[in-house]
């Protein structure tokens, strides 16, 4: 049995610690908003913020997690910056299939909440992690600037 | 091709649902099938019909609420189905757009893409707007005028008088209004109008408009439901080990280690490969590692990519089985003062979507219930009653939402709904198979490898006279049209292959003597499928490069080129205009190289102007992507412009580096570190001008991919004197900045 904090509430988890935190949520919490796409941190579908901080949850170990704060897309909207994200994601319509919007919702978040104001070089280097199939690059990239022209 | 007639889509059935509220049925019938539970809701509302009340056939549902639901029968693979469908039928309903949602259909007749003859759900071949778009309008009629004759039942009124707007029927001499809500449950006992007015074009208010999307808040907040999410109770989690080369099977099996791993279940021995079942994903891929699987590959694929690239290449040489031929090549040829040629190959690919593929099955014996995202349920659903031994009827299939598709999720052939199924058939529990990204990759039903020969003849006045293009690759398109061939061969006659494949370029330019054939090779050990944009990826990018060197060959700028060889082409010729002016053709900044394209398929125009700079070391810079499309109509223009972003990334991905290579049948890549694709930082300026030509809908998810790989390749020439004859640019030492 394994404690973890997970948007702002405890849980404690039957499951080894070498399973990776990405199905801990998925399987074990039934936080499915968090995505599998590769399970190498090479395409970043599974972003997470831990300690604020993003993170590829399919290759993080949930007993290395220990008492730091998990927060997921589906708790995303209790913070500002994670709110101003999703709306700027839906009214620039920036999902096509959507799968990998998660992770990309994730990384833009923790973008903006540490730099209020990111250069065209900023994205490229805190959004090249996320991959998107569907190529929705240049609305996210359009997104991220509206929220730091608009909002920041 | 041509479409059936109305008469197997106009057959409307109305019922009052038991809550209140109308429920259409639209098309075949199907009341003897056996009622289905609500597909999973992605809008947030709670599904408002009982289980009992949602019978198959539904199309919509009308609320006393006033709130409206469509049914899609075309799979939300991120091109919009989920919004652009429910425009239409809203249009014409002249519905409240901010009171309707959309579901995934069912798996039923109902809701079969008239584009395929009404005889499948396939969301492949740019379809699904053009295809549903007719029947759609006239289901939204149908309702429309059924809620205006119950409106003039209950107010003693000429129908005539009363007009609709925004989910109302309005009498405007008596001064009153009636919600479709309030009527919804006295229009289901109204007799359903056989041939009713549709709207004209210039009084549309949704269609033609920029909505946002009907799933976009769904797929911000993470609760957007894939199958990849779906969970049933006392579901437990399967992989599949597979063979290393195609058609493997498994000789031997020593599942000790593997059973020893806490929380796998079992394993299984399936045709193609060893499942190991789990309670989670995890234990199950600890588990797979474990396995020890000696393999049968005495009937394995053995491709080679080396080596098939030179068989193909040898077959250059010999004639194949024409798909298009004008005039005569052979003796313009003769008559030709000179006659240029150049071969290009083109690699395997991979899909590479980003929801690698997962299928849940719940299986009990007698009936089963199946979900997947799919492109191609109602084949799947065939081929999971085949392994399952099940009839249709007891079969419950939910068409899930796909976390993209490319044509992977539509495999005729069901190749992983059929693997999934033996897994739950020796189960005979609730179970998903999840495909890893390696097993995704690995997987096969890749784009196919292709080689291609163009030759154009030129005359003393530097004329074309004639132009050839030969193609080897593996026949994946025939079997796409495979209904055209049965109604053919009804009909007693044989159609010519160009009928039966979708092979044509449609190459547009104004030459007389015009000689296509094709080499379609079978290779049932090497499984290829289509992507995006199918063969014109690579016969596109071959025609479209070829053509600029006559241009230059001749020195004429490739833009004046194109466009006097397009005289007859009006629709070609527009894009032309508009993408020149767009990019302003000819004016780049120094430095930056211009290269141009442009093609016609799916009832759509486009031509795309790439911008490029090439460093001394052969770092590649592309810097901008200007697009002109006429895809007819646009039913939501913003959706169009998104399609052909996402098609701009998707063909840079794979002519820059998309490329599986085969070793003695065993695939080389296997995740995105050896698979690389587009990346934020190396995503160019993408500029989209829709050219609204007020033609019939065409479709865009595909014609904006085979443009890119030519107009870039001519820009690569323009700024360096080098011509691009095979892909990808990667592999010619480009370094991808």
């Amino acid at each position: 049995m394994l404690t973890i904090q997970v948007n702002g509430v405890s849980h404690t988890v039957d499951a080894p610690e070498d399973k990776p935190l990405l199905w801990v949520l998925r399987e074990n919490l039934k936080l499915t908003g968090s995505k599998y796409g590769c399970g190498q941190a090479l395409c970043g579908a599974c972003t997470v913020h831990i300690d604020g901080q993003p993170t590829r949850a399919c290759v993080m170990p949930v007993g290395a997690v220990g008492n730091k704060a998990v927060r997921t897309v589906e708790d995303i909207r209790n913070e500002h910056i994670g709110s101003l994200v999703q709306d700027a994601w839906r009214a620039l319509n920036v999902p096509q299939c959507g799968y990998c919007q998660s992770g990309q919702i994730m990384a833009a978040t923790a973008l903006l909440k540490s730099n209020s104001a990111p250069s065209d070089q900023d994205i490229d280097r805190a959004m090249s992690g996320n991959i998107c199939r569907c190529g929705t690059y240049p609305r996210i990239r359009k997104a991220i600037h509206k929220i730091a022209s608009e909002q920041l | 091709m041509t479409h059936s007639g109305v008469s197997r889509r106009d057959f409307i059935r109305v019922s009052v649902m038991a809550g209140g509220g109308l429920l259409v049925a639209c098309g075949g019938g199907s009341s003897g099938s056996r009622p289905t539970t609500p597909p999973s809701n992605n809008n947030g509302t709670p599904p408002p019909t009982p289980a009992e009340e949602f019978i198959l056939g539904e199309f919509m549902r009308i609320g006393t609420d006033n709130r409206i639901t469509v049914l899609v029968g075309a799979t939300e693979i991120g091109q919009g189905a989920l919004t652009a469908i429910p425009m239409i039928v809203a249009e014409e309903l002249d519905a409240d757009w901010s009171l309707v949602s959309a579901e995934q259909s069912p798996v039923a007749a109902n809701f079969n893409n008239p584009y395929f003859q009404n005889l499948l759900q396939f969301t492949v071949a740019s379809s699904a707007i053009r295809g549903y778009f007719d029947a759609q309008r006239s289901v939204g009629a149908a309702i429309r005028q059924m809620l205006i004759n119950a409106a003039a039942k209950q107010w003693g009124v000429n129908a005539s008088s009363l007009r609709t707007e925004a989910s109302y029927v309005i009498d405007d001499i008596g001064g009153r209004s009636a919600s479709y809500g309030e009527l919804s449950s006295a229009a289901a006992n109204e007799s359903v109008p056989s041939n009713p007015p549709l709207k004209d074009p210039a009084s549309y208010r949704i269609i033609g408009t920029s909505t946002q999307r009907t799933d976009a808040t769904a797929k911000t907040d993470g609760s957007f439901k894939y199958g990849m999410d779906v969970d049933i109770p006392g579901m437990l989690t399967a992989l599949i080990a597979r063979p290393p080369r195609f058609n493997g099977q498994a000789l031997s099996v020593d599942d000790n280690a593997a059973l020893a791993v806490p929380g796998v279940r079992s394993v299984h021995t399936l045709p193609g490969g060893v499942a190991v079942v789990a309670d989670d994903f995890w234990a199950a891929q600890q588990g797979r590692k474990a396995l020890q699987v000696s393999w049968n590959e005495l009937l394995a694929g053995r491709t080679d990519s080396a080596s098939q690239r030179n068989d193909y290449n040898l077959r250059l040489n010999l004639p194949g089985l024409p798909i298009r031929s004008d005039g005569s090549t052979l003796l313009a040829q003769l008559q030709a003062s000179e006659t240029l040629s150049a071969d290009y190959y083109f690699p395997f690919m991979a899909h590479a979507a980003m929801e690698p593929l997962n299928v849940v099955v719940d299986y009990d014996g007698s009936s089963a219930e199946i979900w997947t995202g799919t492109q191609s349920a109602t084949l799947d659903k065939i081929f999971a009653g085949v392994v399952l031994g099940l009839l249709p009827d007891q079969i419950n299939f939910h068409i899930m939402p796909a976390g993209g598709g490319f044509g992977r999720r539509g495999n005729p052939l069901a190749d992983f709904v059929r693997d999934a199924c033996f897994v739950a058939k020796a189960l005979q529990q609730p179970v998903k198979v999840i495909w890893t990204r390696e097993d995704d990759m690995k997987g096969g039903y890749y784009r196919p490898a292709a080689s291609v020969r163009v030759s154009a003849s030129l005359n003393s006045a530097d004329e074309i006279t004639a132009w050839t293009h030969r193609v080897v690759t593996q026949d994946v398109t025939a079997s796409l049209y495979v209904e055209n061939a049965l109604d053919a061969l009804h009909d007693m006659e044989l159609p010519p292959l160009a009928e039966l494949t979708d092979f044509e370029t449609g190459m547009p330019y104004k030459i007389d003597n015009v000689l296509m054939d094709a080499h379609l090779t079978v290779l049932p050990t090497m499984p290829s499928l289509w992507m995006r944009s199918v063969n014109k990826f690579s016969d596109v990018f071959a025609q479209e490069t070829f053509i600029d060197e006559l241009a230059l060959r001749v020195r004429q700028n490739p833009y004046a080129f194109r466009r006097q060889l397009l005289s007859e082409k009006p629709r070609h010729r527009a894009v032309l205009d508009a993408v020149s002016q767009a990019a302003n053709w000819g004016r780049s900044t120094a430095g930056v190289s211009q290269g141009i394209a442009v093609m016609g398929h799916w009832n759509s125009f486009i031509a795309q102007v790439v911008e490029v700079s090439v460093s001394a070391n052969r770092e590649l810079t592309v810097h901008r992507v200007v697009s002109a499309v006429d895809c007819g109509m646009a039913v939501n223009p913003d959706l169009v412009i998104a399609q052909v972003e996402s098609a701009v990334i998707f063909a840079l991905s794979s002519v820059l580096s998309g490329e599986i290579l085969l070793e003695d049948g065993v695939v080389q890549q296997s995740n995105f570190d050896d698979y690389p694709v587009l990346r934020m930082h190396q995503t160019p300026i993408i500029e989209t001008v829709i050219v609204n030509s007020g033609n019939s809908v065409g479709g865009v998810g595909e014609i904006g991919v085979p443009c890119v790989g030519p107009a870039l390749a001519n820009a690569i020439f323009a700024a360096t004197g080098e011509r691009i004859r095979e892909l990808p640019l990667s592999r010619l030492n480009f370094i991808i900045a």
